[in-house]
């Protein structure tokens, strides 16, 4: 009996250790997540997390490692360089939109665009160059707008993610959508994405290896062996809402920028290593 | 039996099953309206089985089996005000695992 009851209250003790760890500020929160995981994974490097569920599985961390040699992003990567680099109708190229040309901004993104007074992921500032350019957007979760983002992060990559949550009450605010739908249940299922990859990464859910919060963006654009091409982080929002039974929302929906703003952030001080593959 | 009265009482029985499928299709029409006012009221908790019964009611009523609709809208129904409370539930529950609070 007693020992029924130490084990209750471990286990209460262990569910409630994330508010324990209660924060103010988007800096706390992402000091105190690192500290969150480091409890969780003691034998994890801080800088493994951008290899997602490879940091907590040595097995599928070799099949992964034997995949690098050729890597199936490598033909995107080289057609979003060439699109990067030819001028548009009007003689201009997406390097005019840019800080730095577009060369090495990656992790940068997202940010808080004080003007718009929204979250401005890479792709939507790709598209916006486009349409300020006379051109057609493109569509969001694969194809072109993938392989010029994948192109736009291999310029960053060992980069580390520095992306700023500044005292603009909108800023903040946007910041904190994120977090809520983070940590929101929703679906059939009644699943949160930290149900998942807070609660229980490094656990199986039936055929899938769950991966850590920590890092998740780092390595987007991503070729999964499922889509079989690359994909935009936002297209993986959309498909792990389905999973759950959710209804999802557009790419580079309000509240998909504002995920990204909140996870991104996460995972400051990171590097970018995109793109990357997972199954 | 008088001609009259036959003729009454097989237009009577002729009737009853288009006044029993009128009485479906009023009962299908509302149950279909509250099942998508309380999806919308959902918000961006909408669940995509909620949207997919919606779906399957409106084509079973477009194609006149109002019994089968009514059915798919009942499930809707039934299925969005769960997304609803879990909306309500959500707007507080998010906090207690949330690192950082």
């Amino acid at each position: 009996m007693l020992k029924a009851k130490i084990i209750l209250v471990a286990l209460g003790a262990a569910l409630v250790v994330p508010q324990a760890l209660a924060g103010a500020t988007p800096e706390e929160d992402r000091k105190q997540a690192v500290e969150y995981f480091k409890q969780m994974f003691p034998e994890v490097p801080f800088e493994e997390y951008v290899n997602g569920q490879y940091a907590l599985n040595e097995d599928r961390r070799g099949q992964w490692e034997s995949l690098q040699d050729f890597p199936p992003y490598e033909f995107a990567v080289a057609e979003g360089q060439e699109m990067f680099e030819t001028p548009f109708a009007n003689g201009k190229t997406y390097a005019s939109c840019f800080e730095n040309g577009g060369i090495g901004i990656r992790q940068n993104y997202p940010y808080f665009d004080e003007d718009q007074k929204q979250v401005m992921t890479l792709e939507l500032a790709i598209n916006q160059c486009r349409e300020a350019n006379g051109e057609e957007p493109l569509r969001y979760k694969k194809g072109d707008i993938a392989s010029i983002s994948a192109y736009m992060a291999t310029t960053s990559k060992g980069k580390p993610f520095n992306i700023k949550v500044s005292d603009d009450p909108d800023a903040l605010a946007a910041y904190e959508d994120g977090k809520q739908f983070y940590y929101s249940r929703r679906g059939q299922l009644n699943f949160s994405c930290a149900s998942c990859h807070v609660q229980n990464p490094g656990k199986w859910i039936r055929a899938d290896f769950l991966s850590p919060a920590l890092g998740q963006p780092s390595n987007f654009p991503v070729h999964r062996s499922k889509w079989g091409e690359l994909g935009t982080l936002h297209r993986r929002f959309a498909g792990c809402n389905r999973n759950v039974r959710g209804e999802p929302f557009a790419p580079q929906s309000e509240e998909y920028r504002n995920l990204e703003y909140f996870l991104t952030y996460m995972s400051n001080g990171l590097p970018v290593v995109g793109p990357s593959t997972r199954p | 039996m008088s001609k009259s009265l036959l003729t009454i009482g097989l237009s009577l029985s002729l009737l009853a099953p288009l006044s029993a499928q009128a009485g479906a299709k009023e009962d299908f029409q509302k149950i279909y309206s509250e099942a998508e006012s309380a999806h919308k009221n959902a918000g961006n908790f909408q669940w995509t089985t909620t949207s997919s019964r919606l779906e399957e009611a409106e084509s079973a009523a477009e194609s006149g089996d109002y019994d089968k609709a009514k059915a798919m809208a009942s499930e809707a129904l039934k299925l969005a005000q769960e997304s609803v409370d879990q909306r309500e539930k959500q707007a507080e529950a998010w906090k207690n695992i949330a690192i950082g609070g």
